[in-house]
């Protein structure tokens, strides 16, 4: 085998790699209690339920909904979560954030909360709760390396699930909107012979993409989506 | 996944001999195990130990109301510069070094709670200030859990304070311990990191505890009224002779993030 006959393997295999994912199934679902839709002068803050709670939502992933429900042409206005509880001190801090639509009313009585979350235009909190956790893996692998060379073989897999739910609160009908929910399943493979192949299954990245879209299509009501 | 050595790794960054030159072979194999050597030495000296230092975790104007009464802050020296060290499970040593957070974090919070808060030194006595109650914060145990501990891609941190409140005549009214939790993952951050930010969000529960409940357990705001002091000391003038005493006023420290 030539040279360049090496180059153009390598070159097929590491564009097989970026292409190749591994086998996710989804689903997402999501439960109506009240009418919504937003103004142009509205916004949406997205918060992770408490960790005092067992929640153990990632920074990232509420970055990644933050970012996706914000991006593009029906993009809405996604106030930053630091930013939101930052300036509402200390009423939203894991140990006293409302853990539900009932409180909502007590704490609007507070001085300057109401003033605030006008100021921001924050029109729903969404509180995201859930995570991305590995369920299973299997299979062995093994590389080594020497004077002659290197290289891997063998068979890994692993399988991951992400599961948010994200519940929707209306703070002009101090209200619950409803819930959506995503469930994303996927199994990574990663066979070597000489060379590893990663065949990644981006679990917790479909699962933003999933919920924030249809997290949006539940806020502005649109029925299309 | 196991990997192996390589051993012609140090042929990037050490000239080859020419070849037929076996003494140059010799001394180019000498200097690989001692580089070899020096690394693995470096990495055992790195792997034992993780030191965290915090920086001041300032926190944000609260939305509450300010309780209308004088108050005096005296903080232990443990509580100005606390370390805490610990091994874990025998194979990891970890320091975290408090240093001053806690000091300047209850200063900050005490001068948005109260109207007037005086900061005492060891050495003042109270009853020749101005205030109607004394408050002096302590840490009783400071604890967290490794990533290996929980079972979890999470630290967290646990820290119990004492506040303790008198009266203007030195008599203790309260004494309450706080608890307070903090958590942080290990994704997309070092490990010294998120114990950071583990301990910053422990303290800031903690803050969030007090602002809300202060009043409410230990009723400091009974205590107002009484601040005139027993001695001949100047009226306007809280801090009788204390070169080191300081006086905070309420908006003082307003460049919370």
């Amino acid at each position: 085998m030539t040279p360049a006959d090496h180059s153009i393997k390598i070159a097929v295999l590491a564009l097989a790699t970026l292409v190749s994912s591994g086998c996710i199934t989804s689903r997402v679902e999501d439960t109506r209690e009240g009418l919504t839709g937003i103004n142009s002068g509205e916004a949406v803050v997205i918060m992770a339920k408490s960790y005092h709670l067992g929640n153990e939502t990632e920074e990232k992933y509420i970055r990644c909904v933050e970012n996706a429900l914000a991006r593009g042409s029906k993009g809405l206005n996604v106030i930053p979560h630091q930013e939101f509880v930052d300036s509402l001190f200390p009423w939203f801090e894991p140990r006293t954030a409302p853990a539900e639509t009932k409180n909502l009313p007590k704490l609007m009585e507070r001085p300057g909360v109401a003033e605030k979350i006008a100021a921001q235009g924050v029109r729903y909190i969404i509180w995201l709760d859930g995570e991305t956790e590995r369920v299973a893996g299997g299979g062995s692998l093994s590389c080594a390396a020497g004077p002659g060379g290197g290289g891997c073989f063998g068979f890994a897999w692993w399988q991951k699930d992400s599961d948010y739910n994200a519940a929707v609160w209306d703070l002009v009908g101090l209200e619950s909107a409803g819930t959506v929910s995503t469930d994303v399943t996927g199994t990574s493979f990663l066979p070597a012979l000489i060379i590893p192949i990663p065949l990644i299954a981006r679990t917790q990245s479909k699962a933003c993409k999933s919920l924030a879209g249809h997290l949006r299509a539940f806020i502005i009501n649109d029925e299309s989506a | 996944m196991n990997s192996g050595t390589l051993p012609h790794a140090e042929t990037l960054i050490i000239r080859l001999p020419r070849s037929g030159h076996i003494a140059g072979y010799a001394i180019l194999i000498s200097r690989t195990r001692n580089l070899l050597a020096g690394f693995l030495l470096l990495g055992l000296i790195a792997g034992c130990g993780s030191n965290v230092v915090l920086q001041f975790p300032s926190i944000p104007i609260p939305l509450t109301e300010k309780i209308p009464i004088a108050i005096g802050l005296r903080m232990p020296a443990n509580f100005k510069d606390y370390v805490h060290k610990e091994q874990v499970y025998g194979r990891e040593e970890w320091s975290i070094n408090l240093g001053n957070s806690n000091a300047a974090l209850f200063t900050q919070l005490f001068g948005y709670m109260f109207e007037k808060v005086t900061i005492l030194q060891a050495s003042d006595d109270p009853k020749l200030l101005d205030i109607d109650a004394l408050i002096e914060p302590s840490i009783d145990a400071f604890e967290f859990s490794v990533p290996n501990q929980s079972k979890t891609d999470s630290f967290a941190v646990w820290i119990r304070y004492r506040i303790k409140i008198y009266d203007r005549e030195g008599a203790l009214v309260s004494n309450w311990p706080v608890s307070a939790y903090g958590k942080s993952q290990t994704k997309s951050i070092s490990s010294s990191e998120a114990l950071q930010r583990a301990a910053i969000l422990a303290m800031r529960d903690a803050v969030a505890l007090i602002i809300m409940k202060l009043d409410d357990t230990t009723l400091i705001s009974s205590l107002a009224g009484a601040s005139t002091p027993v001695t001949a000391a100047p009226a306007q003038a809280p801090i009788a002779a204390g070169a080191d005493t300081e006086e905070v006023h309420a908006g003082e420290d307003d460049d919370a993030s």
